[in-house]
């Protein structure tokens, strides 16, 4: 009902579209980064299934990768940012 | 439902205002002492007490606790972030900065998740104005992870220099056996990626925090959006999740990441030929 009322003014259009184009960007960040994470544990998972003694010397390569990774979801997040606050 | 929760209109963005507690301004730098000053302070002071507490005195041939932690934890620091990353002649030098900057971002990381009464918002009690308790984490600002990202790229470029001289640690930027006519291509990119550095170090540190305590006030915030008893075990319990896995995982690896990518920048402007 808000969401109908919003946009009906030129400016709750505009705050609208902002909202939606937030949240999708964010959201295919995210999309992005789910599957890379995924690839990372489950090459983590098979590599020490096969080699179970490198897991030491893995673990650190294992995170150093999912950090960067997961740092492009914020990438987006603060794009999102930036366009909802400064457009 | 009840609307009596709802008391003031919910901000989250609300932890990260910083209001100038003594206002001191050189020229056009603002450099008054405000909450994320403190902040860093006390995890500055923080972290001297804990390196001293478990490095510093008392030590025996026969470790108590107390040393076998910090010998764990130097252990750690030592295996995983210096070794394999800075070559062995730099490792004296530069294994103590890492560590200490392992040691001062995983401090500040976990500070923010304690709740600490060091706040402008006040609070009526006994007849007293107190400072309200809240989270506020000093990483989650982007101006001191910049700096902190600074002293790297700082560092990088100094002992890139230092080591090979000038003309060679230039030259290393450019990848070997690079096609003379792609030349033109590649330096501005191999000059933007050095300055991108500084960038994704930043703001992957910055961005971390900041959307943990966005996520776990957000959660907590929906009982006050919605301003709903029924919402109060579902929000609680998510925020605990969050919470958990913010101090469990996300605080200690954002440090080490961000020690570790000093530790290979560093490490790779001295040795360039890896």
């Amino acid at each position: 009902m808000d969401i109908v009322l919003a946009a009906t003014s030129d400016e709750g259009l505009a705050s609208l579209g902002k909202a939606i184009a937030f949240g999708v960007g964010v959201g295919l960040g995210a999309v992005g980064a789910g599957i890379g994470i995924g690839n990372i544990f489950g090459s983590m998972i098979q590599a020490v299934a096969r080699q179970p003694e490198l897991r030491g010397e893995l673990t650190g390569i294992q995170w150093l990768g999912f950090a960067l990774t997961e740092a492009v979801v914020f990438y987006a997040l603060l794009g999102g940012l930036l366009a909802y606050v400064l457009v | 439902m009840s609307l009596v929760l709802a008391v003031e209109e919910f901000s989250p963005e609300h932890e990260f205002v910083l209001d100038p507690w003594v206002p001191f301004e050189l020229g056009p730098i603002d450099l008054s002492i405000n909450k994320a000053v403190v902040y860093l302070c006390l995890g500055g002071l923080v972290t001297i007490l804990f390196g001293v507490w478990f490095m510093r005195f008392g030590l025996s041939l026969r470790p108590s606790r107390r040393q076998t932690t910090g010998e764990s934890l130097y252990d750690a620091l030592q295996g995983q972030i210096a070794e394999g990353n800075l070559p062995s002649r730099a490792i004296g030098r530069w294994f103590p900065y890492v560590a200490s900057l392992f040691l001062f971002i995983w401090i500040l990381n976990l500070i923010g998740f304690i709740p600490l009464p060091i706040s402008s918002e006040k609070f009526h009690a006994f007849g007293l104005d107190l400072p309200t308790w809240g989270i506020y984490a000093a990483t989650a600002n982007l101006s001191v992870t910049l700096a902190l990202a600074f002293i790297t790229f700082g560092a990088t470029h100094v002992e890139g220099v230092r080591y090979n001289g000038p003309v060679g640690y230039f030259k290393s930027w450019i990848p070997a056996g690079a096609p003379k006519p792609l030349l033109g291509l590649i330096v501005p990119l191999e000059v933007i990626s050095q300055f991108m550095r500084l960038v994704s170090l930043s703001v992957r540190l910055y961005a971390n925090m900041l959307a943990g305590h966005m996520l776990f006030l957000v959660m907590i915030g929906l009982i006050f959006i919605f301003s709903s008893y029924y919402l109060i075990v579902p929000s609680i319990l998510f925020g605990t999740v969050v919470y958990i896995f913010e101090v469990a995982i996300v605080v200690t690896i954002q440090a080490f990441v961000f020690a570790l990518l000093s530790a290979i920048y560093i490490g790779g402007a001295i040795e360039p030929e890896h």
